[in-house]
């Protein structure tokens, strides 16, 4: 009998693998802050998967809340105008 | 047959099928189905009577010819003219940030209404929460998902590649930076006076006196926070018609346009419900009075619609404050109420223990 963990596990591995790789390959900045957002999101979901909620919450609440906003915000600030080919 | 006799059958029922197995999949699926129609039917509600009540304040008639007299089937005319109409992606746009902004933006709200309990029922001595989820930090939970809701005017603000949504987008980044500060301190202060972070035990601490009488300071900084944080009218810089058209959602046509409305008025409805929950007292009845064997879902729900009324009638009586002047609020006037309030809460929670 597999343990069934195994599905969710590989697919917020996938998503989280995946947006990190896009992080860095993303022509446009504002593209690679949204894909930090959502490996901020897949590590919540680990977290979860540990069943650990109050650290899953918290890291929705200080990496994406707080710090995903920051850097897209700032992002946003100084790259709008800048056309990309 | 009398009243009390079919409530206990009802009663009963619910007995019965929360005691067999409460952790039933099939349970909670048909839970969560019946919560999330429950939540449309109440941003439907919401939609209705702001119009109405909007247009009986300022001496109009309001909605009045589709479904006789009172226009109860205009939204639903309003929902078919927004399926039928042409979806308009703009050329210049982000296509996929376009997509995905309401999307984000109902997620959030749905995340929201996960773990809003209705009721609490106590069978041989357990406790059965009627909600989709149970958890032990659901306050904290929804503070978290409701910080989702910036990522959709974020992703409409840039994606629709528009002036106009960019600088919504802004505003909303810069007012929900400084206002999810406030509203992070009072749902604090109800945690410490409640001892626990769970909605279920913050009603359930609120069956002698509600938190609005023991902190009313706090109740005021959250209703502010809330305004700002749902958009509602003294805050809505965001969407100001005069400045930003209709700020981030400018470029959204069709039935993406009625997400991104819907959606505001899911957010309004889950923070009606969130005032209800930690300030109001949820399910218990009036203070002195009791419950009047009223079950207390339909106290819930009273509790709400009277706090719908208050979004409503606000945004009857003001006017729109300046960005600048929104941002002020914010940082310098509820940020220190709100660490008042904290320490306020503080003692009383300990001379109450």
């Amino acid at each position: 009998m597999i343990d069934l963990q195994i599905i969710p596990f590989a697919i917020i591995s996938i998503i989280m693998i995946g947006s990190s790789i896009m992080v860095v390959k993303s022509k446009e900045v504002v593209h690679s802050a949204f894909h930090c957002v959502i490996t901020m999101m897949a590590a919540a979901g680990f977290y979860v998967l540990l069943s650990a909620q109050f650290i899953a919450v918290v890291q929705i609440l200080v990496y994406v809340g707080a710090i995903g906003v920051m850097i897209l915000f700032a992002v946003m600030l100084t790259t709008r105008n800048q056309e990309v080919e | 047959m009398g009243i009390v006799e079919i409530y206990e059958i009802i009663m009963d029922t619910l007995v019965f099928i929360f005691a067999t197995n409460p952790f039933s999949p099939w349970i909670r699926g048909v839970l969560g189905g019946l919560v999330i129609g429950a939540v449309f039917g109440g941003a439907l509600v919401m939609v209705y009577l702001e119009r109405k009540f909007l247009g009986d304040m300022q001496s109009r008639i309001g909605p009045n010819r589709v479904g006789g007299r009172f226009g109860v089937l205009q939204l639903i005319a309003d929902a078919i003219k927004l399926f039928t109409k042409e979806d308009i992606i703009p050329a210049k746009a982000d296509k996929w940030l376009f997509i995905g902004a309401p999307i984000v933006a109902l997620t959030s709200g749905f995340l929201m209404v996960a773990v809003i309990p209705f009721d609490l029922l106590i069978i041989k001595g357990n406790e059965y929460a009627v909600a989709v989820s149970r958890m032990d930090i659901s306050i904290l939970y929804i503070e978290a998902v409701s910080g989702l809701a910036i990522f959709a005017t974020f992703m409409a603000g840039w994606g629709s590649s528009s002036k106009y949504a960019v600088l919504a987008a802004f505003r909303n980044v810069a007012k929900m930076i400084g206002y999810e500060i406030p509203m992070g301190i009072s749902i604090l202060s109800v945690a410490v006076m409640a001892y626990s972070l769970d909605i279920v035990e913050i009603v359930e601490a609120q069956s002698s006196i509600w938190f609005i009488i023991a902190q009313p300071l706090g109740f005021v900084i959250f209703f502010i926070a809330l305004l700002a944080d749902v958009g509602r009218i003294p805050f809505d810089q965001t969407e100001a018609e005069e400045e930003l058209v209709a700020g981030w959602a400018t470029e959204y046509s069709g039935m993406r346009w009625g997400l991104a409305f819907f959606a505001e008025y899911l957010h309004a409805v889950v923070g009606s419900f969130i005032v209800t929950l930690i300030f109001l007292g949820g399910w218990n009845g009036l203070p002195f009075v009791g419950n009047l064997y009223i079950p207390g879902i339909f106290w819930v729900i009273a509790k709400t619609i009277i706090v719908m009324m208050l979004f409503i009638w606000i945004r009857a009586a003001l006017p729109r404050y300046r960005i600048d002047q929104v941002i002020d609020i914010g940082w310098k006037v509820l940020i220190p109420l709100a660490l008042l309030n904290l320490v306020w809460s503080t003692i009383i929670g300990l001379m109450w223990a």
